[in-house]
């Protein structure tokens, strides 16, 4: 993998003297006539596209592909010759996209076919592309001040494609000595100005790629030749073109070779017809990405064992079928690789359809056509912010495949991986408390004193518990003593972490009255107790894996546990204290940019903490309550009507 | 990383070794000897790798498939019989064979080549396959290197002098240096002996079979880890950046994020992160995985009783449908999740994305990734409603900008028609009738296709005449106007350039 390789660099030289003007002699009809409406009408005659025309479209096709694919670090520069080159954008990133090309070309226009041939030529052209790829990219420049005193190790190689109607074999010879001579002259230079300048590279290798384009109908004067290696820097070979059609089929090769690109056809996508809406046909849709997507074809494809090779040789495209999507849910595939695409013809109705719908956040499921008929699913489609990935899935058999089970290893008989929430504990990490920070702590622990003098439950995760979890005392036992590990953890920190933990101490001991207290409340969290063994039994009898199932049920026991909490609440209970929500939220500072690190118990705590707050709002009546008991329909003896209606919702909600 | 033993059975392997005051050993006891070792280390240390045994003459044949039975390899180390001559290019074709219809393509394997050095005579000796290596078609190409990621280690049961005092060596570098140089030669160091192969099969678990112990954090929560299958090292560009990067031991834990977030990225492998249990001096205890052994029973029983960060974080992720992501080096990151098999079992998993500042354009810079409530505002909204991933491009790719192109004539007739289709219901569709006249126009001006301009501009004027009576007089008008200013643009240049 090299970033710096040729394809960082791409110079377009596309030829702007007056015989590009000429007409590619291949007609188009544009003048297509609706049915209905064709009596007596004839339509416009054809129109052709010249030579430039074919040149900038097929070129504009080029980089359309390589900016989808790779919209980083491949590299465009656009130069037009003429009497003189005109270059049309640089290296910067920013330059590079298809609206600044397109709009920098219409400023330059089409050839003008009565200018004076004597003065335009392509050299200009070529010479001005042998300068620019000596010119410093953001990329280079960047990774040379990273690599220091290995700025040497950044490369500077490029490639130009040259765009023009050449005379003869020879014509072509001298263009390609031009090429040479100048990279010559320009390394000298660059050499000699490094010190001086930071904007110049020698250039270590260029690929030069002759295209000769004519009319159709006519004989070409140029000759195909391979690549050539002219000199250790230079490299050349020659493509002898029709225009039109042809000349884009040219650049569409050539834009999958030198970015090692391949193609995949997703076939049977169903689309709905326009005139039948109840009906669809199935479609193919071509796309080009990096080839590394078909990497698991490539290595069985060529596979030179006898009989296993299944597609023969590697096609020029892959055909993958379409899995109609289900439902969006959410899954973490095993996926080896994720590449940008490009659809072959863009504007084509089915090729619109396919990225309309991936744009849309749908994922679409590839499957390998096997003759075995066993169904695996090798890619996915799946677009990211408006651009389209794809994935490749893991097909093979899984080298981690019956793995030990997590309850089967360290700590995996422990159930009970419960989280108190206690705002200390964000706070008690710090380096220095402020007062107020100590005022927080010692308010935390007077609370769980409360609860626990309330018999209120903790606030207890039932994920990852199995069987029945410890009695209520025993939760509160385990949680002192959690408490007080953690606090003594920090006492070193500040005198104020010590005051923390006398609070603590002074808490702990309690009087002997709480155990009497503790027996009288007995009673009342037994019938809990049941509630919550209930919803821990039915979470057992579920499958592990349905996460998101699971995540229903949790949902549910957590309701059920606030229902209970309503439940016990009922009028025989003994001297009803102010009913509060599971936690204190008043209590609770909101989640504050502590400078320690926030860790995961206190982002727990607060993410339940502000769950539950939402799930009930207190009956408006409780609140008012004399003695646990609400006159409803006060406003009855009142005179207004209209507050009636008001109060009715209200209480629905 | 799966295993392929491929084990010499030839004629030359039962050469006597004289070993002074005992019974009489063969290169091939040397072997079993040495494999015996390394099985017994990957039972106890390496006990997920999948391993086969493959021997070879001048026919290779698989004797014990992909296993992680370690009885079975052994056994059939103890059955081998004694064959005719080597012939190495037709075993290597047999693993390429063996590993690709197992694991496909994608997965590195390691190959243990077991051989005394003599490479074999006449047609499919290796110095015959090295020979004509240059000839070859696709069809029948030389097997290395291996169709698939891999490392071949050549375990020789002869020393150095041995096989200098032939070509042997030279050709078994050849074998190396065609595998793209993924691989290593082992010698037997001085006389051979039992002690001396141990030593060679020592220095082989060493470089490729130690566990890889790590120690997993999350502020001050920590863990001990097994990762396996060992990280490999990992090279981002050989040019600008040649030294492999090897993933940190302590694995820091930087934030969650949603799965829906992280959307499947891709990644470079991935592996089982177990908790191990250590004892005071740092050795492991085990994995707490049970195991038939009563001793280690007891043991893993008292580990599994231990809370175990590894376990609350495995629970965590699951319940929560996020994944933790973890710092494996500078500007290197993972992501750590629940993994569930398909039995009814799940896993702490991770996986490794491709170092560098930005591994998943959706997510942007994992530098600038933070904490919620560092924000203003919380992305995820009040009510948990919206998500600030994935981030959008800067530039809209082709398929999502409506671009303009006409390399196919139907690409051209359809945005032409679209503007005939609008200008027939004039004055209604003025809006979008000017919209597609003006992208037509930009693009037929970028392309120097001034033609087409003219002839759209004697289409819409055909159409002027052939409006309706009952058509609106504005109709009419607009038809007229665009007309003019198509044929004004398509003479601007010739009219720029005359000047």
């Amino acid at each position: 993998m090299k970033i710096f390789s040729e394809s960082h660099k791409t110079v377009f030289v596309v030829d702007h003297c007056p015989y590009m003007a000429e007409s590619c002699r291949q007609h188009v009809e544009f003048d297509m006539l609706v049915k209905n409406r064709t009596q007596g009408i004839i339509p416009l005659a054809p129109i052709s596209k010249s030579l430039w025309t074919c040149s900038v479209e097929s070129s504009m096709e080029y980089c359309r592909i390589m900016y989808d694919i790779f919209p980083f670090k491949k590299l465009v520069n656009f130069i037009v010759s003429d009497s003189g080159a005109h270059v049309l954008n640089s290296w910067t990133q920013e330059d590079q996209n298809l609206q600044e090309l397109m709009a920098a070309l219409a400023a330059v226009g089409p050839p003008n076919p009565r200018a004076d041939p004597e003065c335009c030529s392509i050299l200009h052209g070529l010479v001005a592309a042998v300068e620019t790829l000596c010119k410093i990219t953001e990329y280079q420049h960047e990774a040379r001040t990273l690599l220091m005193e290995n700025a040497e190790r950044v490369g500077n190689r490029g490639r130009i494609i040259c765009i023009t109607n050449a005379k003869s074999d020879s014509h072509v010879r001298m263009l390609e000595d031009c090429v040479q001579e100048t990279i010559h002259e320009h390394n000298k230079l660059a050499a000699n100005s490094d010190h001086f300048s930071l904007s110049l590279m020698q250039i270590q290798k260029c690929e030069l790629v002759l295209i000769h384009t004519y009319a159709v109908g006519e004989d070409s004067l140029v000759s195909d030749r391979p690549k050539k290696e002219l000199s250790s820097v230079l490299t050349s070979e020659v493509h002898s073109v029709r225009a039109g059609r042809h000349l884009a089929t040219k650049l569409n090769i050539l834009v999958q070779q030198h970015f090692d690109l391949a193609s995949t056809t997703i076939t049977n996508i169903p689309m709905k017809e326009e005139q039948h809406a109840n009906t669809s046909a199935n479609y193919d849709v071509e796309l080009l990405h990096h080839k590394d997507a078909h990497v698991d074809f490539l290595k069985s494809g060529d596979t030179h064992i006898g009989g296993s090779s299944r597609e023969g040789s590697f096609k020029e495209t892959i055909t993958l079928k379409w899995c109609t999507p289900r439902t969006n849910n959410i899954e973490l595939h095993y996926c080896t690789g994720a590449y940008r695409i490009s659809p072959v013809d863009v504007n084509s109705r089915p090729s619109s359809c396919l990225t309309n719908f991936l744009l849309n956040g749908r994922s679409v499921l590839l499957e390998q056509p096997r003759k075995s008929g066993s169904k695996v699913i090798s890619h996915m489609l799946s677009s990211h912010g408006g651009e389209i990935f794809l994935h490749v899935l893991s097909s093979s058999r899984s080298i981690l495949e019956d793995p030990p089970s997590i309850s089967e290893g360290c700590g995996g008989r422990v159930t009970d991986y419960r989280i108190t929430v206690v705002p200390l504990a964000s706070v008690i990490v710090k380096e220095s408390l402020t007062e107020e920070d100590v005022l927080n702590c010692q308010k935390t622990i007077y609370n769980l004193v409360d609860m626990e003098r309330k018999n209120d439950p903790l606030p207890i995760s039932t994920v990852g518990t199995r069987g029945k979890g410890p009695k209520r005392d025993e939760q509160y036992r385990i949680m002192w003593n959690e408490l007080e590990t953690l606090v003594r953890a920090h006492i070193n920190n500040s005198e104020k972490h010590q005051r923390v933990l006398e609070c603590l101490m002074a808490c702990r001991s309690k009087p002997p009255e709480e155990e009497e207290r503790k027996k009288r409340g007995r009673k009342r969290e037994d019938k809990e107790d049941k509630s919550e063994k209930a919803v821990k039994d039915y979470e057992q009898e579920k499958s592990w894996q349905d996460s998101e199932r699971l995540k229903g049920i949790l949902e549910r026991g957590k309701e059920e546990l606030a229902e209970a909490e309503i439940i016990k609440d009922s009028p025989d209970s003994p001297e009803p204290p102010n009913k509060k929500p599971l936690v204190d939220m008043d209590e609770t500072p909101p989640v504050e940019k502590s400078k320690g690190p926030v860790s995961l118990l206190s982002l727990w705590s607060n993410r339940i903490n502000t769950a539950n707050s939402r799930k009930h709002q207190e009956f408006a009546g409780r609140l008012n309550s004399v003695n646990n008991r609400a006159e409803l329909y006060q406003h009855l003896k009142e005179e207004n009507g209209m507050e009636t209606a008001e109060n009715g919702k209200a209480s629905r909600q | 990383m799966p295993t392929v033993v491929v084990m010499d059975v030839s004629l030359s392997m039962t050469r006597p070794v004289s070993i002074e005051g005992s019974e009489e050993y063969q290169r091939k006891h040397l072997a079993a000897h040495g494999l015996t070792m390394l099985f017994e280390h990957m039972a106890t240390n390496y006990k997920l790798e999948f391993t086969a045994l493959v021997v070879f003459s001048s026919l290779w044949e698989l004797m014990v498939p992909f296993t992680r039975d370690y009885n079975t390899l052994q056994e059939a180390l103890s059955n081998m019989d004694d064959y005719d001559k080597t012939c190495l290019e037709s075993a290597l074709v047999g693993v390429c064979n063996i590993v690709q219809q197992e694991w496909g393509g994608a997965i590195p394997c390691q190959v243990v080549l077991v051989t005394d050095g003599c490479l074999g005579i006449g047609r499919g000796s290796l110095r015959h396959s090295l020979a004509t290596h240059n000839q070859r078609s696709e069809s029948n190409r030389f097997p290395l290197p291996f169709p698939f990621p891999s490392k071949l280690y050549i375990m020789c049961m002869a020393n150095l002098e041995e096989l200098q005092s032939t070509d042997s060596l030279d050709c078994l570098e050849r074998l190396i240096d065609l595998n793209n140089g993924e691989g290593q030669i082992f010698t037997i160091d001085g006389p051979l002996c039992l002690k001396n192969v141990q030593s060679m099969f020592g220095k082989l678990i060493d470089l490729a079979y130690t566990p890889f112990h790590a120690i997993l954090k999350c502020g001050h929560l920590t863990a001990d880890v097994q990762v396996f299958p060992r990280p490999e090292p990992f090279v981002v560009d050989e040019e600008i950046d040649p030294i492999p990067k090897v993933i940190n031991t302590d694995l820091e834990i930087v934030g969650f994020i949603d799965i829906a977030d992280i959307s499947s990225p891709p990644v470079l492998s991935r592996h089982l992160v177990l908790p191990i249990a250590l004892n005071k001096e740092g050795d492991e205890v085990g994995t707490g995985i049970t195991d038939d052994n009563e001793d280690e029973n007891s043991a893993n029983q008292i580990a599994g009783k231990i809370p175990n960060f590894c376990v609350l974080l495995h629970g965590s992720l699951k319940v929560e449908g996020m994944v933790a992501i973890v710092q494996l080096g500078p500007e290197w990151h993972g992501m750590l999740y629940s993994q569930a098999d398909s039995k009814k079992k799940s896993n702490l998993m991770m996986s490794l994305f491709e170092p560098g500042p930005e591994p998943l354009p959706w997510l942007g810079k994992m530098a600038q990734l933070g904490p919620i409530s560092d924000a203003k505002e919380n992305p995820y909204g009040e009510d948990d409603n919206k998500s600030p991933f994935p981030l959008q491009p800067k530039n809209k790719r082709s398929y999502a900008q409506n671009v303009t192109v006409w390399i196919k004539p139907s690409g051209l007739q359809t945005d032409v028609q679209k503007i005939l289709r609008n200008a027939r219901k004039l004055p209604e569709k003025t809006q979008t009738f000017y919209k597609e006249l003006n992208r037509l126009r930009k693009a037929a001006l970028a392309f120097g296709f001034l033609d087409l301009l003219k002839g759209v501009a004697d289409m819409l004027e055909r159409e002027c005449t052939l409006l309706p009576d009952t058509a609106h007089p504005d109709a009419a008008f607009q038809l007229t106007h665009a007309a003019q200013q198509l044929k004004l643009a398509s003479t601007w240049h010739l009219r720029v350039c005359r000047l």
